[in-house]
């Protein structure tokens, strides 16, 4: 019979015991009286030499051994019952626990997936990046400051022969968002569909020690110019959208309309190189790249469009390996001749943990997400201050329950105990329902931070990490708060509690709850300043004068090589596509472009004006249509824009934005007709014909440093084919996309849309950080207000239940309702004002902190601050006038008799 | 007897008291109590109740095993027995106490030459 059982047949035990004692004394007194003892007498000895009966079965219970536990119900039945009884107590502490602890475990589980994981790959400690900086866009050409990241495939190739302190060295396509192969299955009916694909070394899965979940995966014999065109699938893809099915592997699957075999299926978990919300479908080797697949740009010497990750043999040291292959890559530029000198001396690598792979979301997440980490931090300490506080007023409440108790013969342990066990309790069911909270709060989170998103390899169920840091805030705060109020009320002399009783004038609420409160009102005011700032960075960010028109408008994007177009077919497909989205009624003018404004990305080259090589610039190059600078609303500022009169026989022109002018040109210079030249193999100068608007291009913070030309989509160009077509209409059309698909299709029928949207939804896409980072910060802010108010009530409210009496008598006294409400009020604003004194000037410290993230801020600013006070001041407000309101409805008479 | 020459029990002892009687056959607390008595002849003073405790752990340890009879009288009275590994325990315990017994006993007696 184990201690188990034994508690559940405890009932029945101790009928049993009560009948084994009944038995004896029976069993005595008969033999008592047949000695000739008179029953009375028979009776009374044997309960004598039996020995208290009581006392007796509870040795008993005691050899059971299962007191310690009986107790422990005890404590736990009647602690719930305490917490019963007070619906208001346990609501509040429960919520506010949820809170703190919920929004601290979901930030938590955030920054675990985005920051903190590694590569779910063989021994991820031993991977080495090359480059410690998530480069945007494909380029090529000299950087400014010489940290490269970004590589060629040459390049690649050098430092992989040259570099024996590597196991592998990879390389990985890096880190556009967007790289989709259009995949048809053969032979299957589906339509052909745009999917993610990256091209890899051959050495990519080996590097990584993976094995395939089914087939086999890239080898380095697949990766030869030589070699058939292969693929690998990720496990998601072949899970989800060809349902598991074991025929894929070695199928054949047209991509880009090259047939390529699918060779096996990599790993179920690996969610490519890095964390990103487009994870690869299909993994491709680098060297079979096909033309159709922008091949030909890939095998360019200078561009630069790869990551490199490596894993290092045991026992080579970092900073040997970054000096040699800094030499190596001086080497490797030396004999290009679009470096100077000077950018030679300056090219180094800064190697960086290759762990967690290449970086770019966590380099682009982690300011923020450390932030809100700080911020959630905050609000916990707003939260554990509340139930500080919420803890030591019901134990000073209890301090009488407790003297009586002590004065019954309560064992001071016991009351420890019981007080121990009642505050675990609370801290038990506010960590589940923190549990439950940072679980919905993660699911809001990911929605924030990833709008729209189903692929990203982050899941919102808390880790083990976060279940442990959960229980151990909900117990500590539990433990430390909810013993010191127990300890008082158990060191309480029984007889001066009873006698003190309620009739007081001085105290009301304790310095240290003051205290509390003052500190909390200052958090508040932080978060809510910190809150104001970053909606009015959004909202500068959001009407910051782009110089574009986005009414009307909708951005198709295409892949005409994707589509099978060959370059000498391209410039056909131009004019028909503008023939025929012209041909839609309602349309007013058809742009033809590599990109277009407020796009994730863009193709940077090295430029020059003739005649002075010495000035470098890094320049956007896009290709347009005449009527693209129209459709997008840029406007001409000197000279002309695109025509219809360049052509691919006539003068090689462009045209420059202000940016460009600005960082080539002297002021007062006038640039039409100088000649400039720009990275590639065969540079033709172009000539200037015109100036437009600095319109935005991915990113309004570069507003003004951003030089960029502009040449006709019919001139040889460094960059690819033209993939976004800007149709403005005069009204809006909500069957657009419905219509650019039947469009499309007329033209060929392998012209997918690879994505289409609205000019505003695309502007609002990049601004999707910003609005998260302002929507949490409101959130917190409110969180924090809420915490407070709360906190400032409580106290109020139980400051005013200790003075009923005073109250009462002060009214007796003749003072009257509004004198008490001054009263209470004014001590309510006295905490509010001073938490401000305390906190406005940590808010301005705290602005400087995160200055770096904010838009045209560069201190706290007037609204944001008198929005926080004034928001602070009327939440004190409403926390004070209850309580207050309640005051002076005293009835005198029965406040006096209370006692 | 006078009540003078009663002894109080040593700690630890009214364990191996139970399991020694006990040991005789099944028996109920109240015999128990009477056995002892008698076999100490009446030297020992022990609180009869103050045996269910000790029972009861004895019988939480597995040492004895309790199941309720009729007595002779027809009453339903629960009945302790030995289990095995009461029997070990008590043939252990019985040699250590001798052991000790012997022990002490030699070494008083040495003592008390040395004083007289």
């Amino acid at each position: 019979m184990n201690w188990f059982w034994r508690l559940f047949s405890r009932k029945r035990m101790d009928i049993e015991l009560d009948k084994e004692l009944r038995f004896h004394i029976e069993a005595q007194v008969a033999d008592k009286i047949r000695s000739g003892v008179p029953e009375n007498e028979a009776r009374r000895l044997a309960r004598l030499e039996f020995g208290g009966i009581d006392q007796i079965k509870e040795g008993c219970r005691h050899s059971r051994g299962t007191v310690w536990l009986e107790s422990l119900l005890q404590d736990v039945g009647y602690g719930l019952r305490q917490l019963r009884k007070s619906p208001g107590f346990t609501l509040t502490a429960v919520l506010t626990l949820a809170m703190g602890i919920g929004a601290n475990a979901a930030i938590f589980t955030l920054v675990n997936a985005v920051l903190l994981r590694d590569l779910p790959v063989v021994d991820p400690k031993s991977l080495v990046r090359l480059g410690n900086w998530a480069d945007c866009c494909q380029n090529s050409g000299p950087k400014q400051d010489g940290n490269y990241s970004m590589f060629s495939t040459e390049t690649y190739e050098q430092l992989k022969r040259n570099t024996p302190e590597f196991e592998e060295l990879a390389a990985m396509q890096a880190g556009f968002e967007n790289r989709p192969v259009v995949v048809r299955r053969d032979g299957g009916q589906e339509a052909a569909m745009p999917r993610m694909g990256e091209f890899v070394s051959g050495n990519y899965f080996g590097m990584f020690g993976l094995q395939p979940a089914k087939g086999r995966l890239i080898s380095a014999s697949d990766d030869l110019a030589s070699a058939p065109l292969v693929a690998v699938m990720s496990y998601p893809t072949w899970k989800n959208v060809y349902g598991g099915d074991d025929s894929v592997v070695g199928s054949t699957f047209w991509m880009n309309t090259k047939p390529a075999t699918i060779v096996g299926v990599a790993p179920e978990g690996f969610y490519g190189d890095r964390m990103s919300n487009t994870p690869p479908d299909f993994y491709l080797p680098i060297a079979t790249v096909p033309n159709e697949m922008g091949g030909k740009g890939f095998r360019d010497s200078s561009q630069n469009w790869l990551d490199i990750i490596g894993r290092v043999k045991p026992g080579v040291a970092p900073l040997p390996l970054q000096e040699k292959l800094s030499a190596e890559l001086k080497r490797i530029y030396a004999k290009d001749s679009h470096f100077s000198a000077a950018d030679i001396a300056k090219a180094h690598v800064v190697l960086a943990a290759g762990g967690a792979g290449t970086q770019s979301m966590q380099d682009s997440y982690a300011s923020n997400l450390k932030l809100l980490m700080w911020i959630a931090t905050l609000v916990l300490m707003i939260a554990c201050a509340n139930i500080t506080n919420l803890l030591m007023v019901r134990g000073m409440q209890r301090k009488t329950e407790m003297s009586v108790r002590t004065a019954l013969g309560a064992m001071r342990t016991r009351i420890v105990r019981q007080l121990l066990t009642e505050s675990l309790l609370l801290a038990a069911i506010g960590g589940v329902t923190a549990l439950a909270a940072s679980y919905g709060g993660a699911r809001m989170l990911l929605m924030l931070t990833f709008p729209g998103d189903q692929h990203l390899p982050i899941s919102a169920r808390p880790s083990f990490e976060v279940l442990g840091f959960a229980i151990c805030v909900a117990i500590t705060t539990g433990v430390t708060f909810g013993v010191a109020p127990a300890l008082i009320a158990a060191k309480a002399s029984p007889a001066e509690a009873l006698r003190s009783g309620t009739r007081t004038t001085v105290g009301g609420a304790s310095l240290v709850q003051r205290g509390l409160v003052v500190f909390q009102a200052a958090l508040s005011v932080v978060l809510l300043v910190g809150a104001g700032l970053f909606s009015q960075s959004l909202s500068k960010l959001q009407h910051t004068d782009m110089k574009l028109e986005s009414q009307n408008r909708y951005i198709v994007h295409i892949n005409a090589q994707a589509a099978g177009y060959k370059d000498d077919q391209v410039d056909a497909l131009y004019r028909t596509l503008e023939e025929r989205f012209h041909a839609i009624p309602g349309v007013v003018n058809v742009g033809v472009s590599t990109f277009t404004p407020m796009e994730g990305n863009d193709d940077g080259f090295g430029v020059h004006l003739i005649g002075q090589p010495d000035i470098h610039i890094e320049a956007t190059n896009i290709i347009v249509n005449p009527e693209y600078f129209d459709s997008v609303g840029t406007s001409v500022l000197m000279g002309r824009g695109i025509t219809s009169h360049d052509t691919a026989t006539s003068p090689h022109v462009a045209v420059v934005n202000q940016d460009f002018v600005h960082a080539l040109f002297k002021p007062g210079e006038n640039p039409i007709s100088r000649s400039f030249v720009a990275g590639g193999d065969s540079p033709k100068p172009y000539a200037i014909v015109g100036v437009v608007a600095g319109t935005s291009y991915t990113n309004v913070r570069r507003n003004g440093k951003r030089p960029m030309y502009f040449g006709p989509l019919t001139q040889p160009s460094e960059v690819g084919y033209a993939g976004a077509i800007v149709v403005q209409t005069s009204h809006p059309m909500g069957d657009m996309e419905e219509i650019t698909r039947r469009t499309l299709m007329g033209i060929n029928s392998n012209l997918a849309i690879q994505k289409f949207e609205t000019f505003e939804a695309q502007i609002a896409g990049r601004f999707t950080h910003e609005r998260m980072l302002s929507t949490l910060m409101l959130l917190f802010g409110g969180l924090a207000l809420l915490l407070a108010t709360l906190g400032l009530y409580g106290v109020t409210a139980y400051s005013v239940v200790r003075r009923t009496s005073e109250i009462g008598i002060r009214m007796a006294l003749g003072a009257n309702r509004n004198f008490v409400v001054a009263m209470i009020l004014r001590s309510a604003i006295l905490q509010t004002l001073s938490g401000l004194a305390i906190g406005v000037p940590v808010a301005f410290y705290g602005a400087t902190l995160v200055r770096s993230q904010l838009y045209g801020l560069t201190s706290v600013s007037g609204s944001a601050l008198w929005a926080a006070v004034g928001m602070l001041l009327a939440a004190a407000c409403v926390a004070g006038a209850i309580p207050a309101l309640r005051a002076a409805s005293v009835d005198p008479v029965r406040a006096l008799r209370i006692e | 007897m006078k009540e003078d020459d009663k002894f109080d029990l040593p700690q630890g002892t009214l364990d191996l008291l139970i399991m020694r009687v006990v040991s005789l056959g099944p028996i109920h607390g109240y015999a128990i109590a009477q056995r002892i008595q008698q076999m100490s002849r009446e030297a020992l003073q022990v609180q009869q109740g103050s045996l269910y405790p000790a029972l009861h752990r004895l019988e939480y340890k597995k040492l004895l095993i309790a199941k309720w009879q009729a007595t002779e009288t027809g009453r339903e009275a629960k009945f302790y027995e030995l289990t095995a590994r009461g029997r070990a325990f008590l043939k252990d315990e019985t040699e250590k106490w001798k052991r000790l017994t012997d022990v002490v006993g030699l070494i008083l007696k040495g003592t008390l030459e040395g004083v007289s």
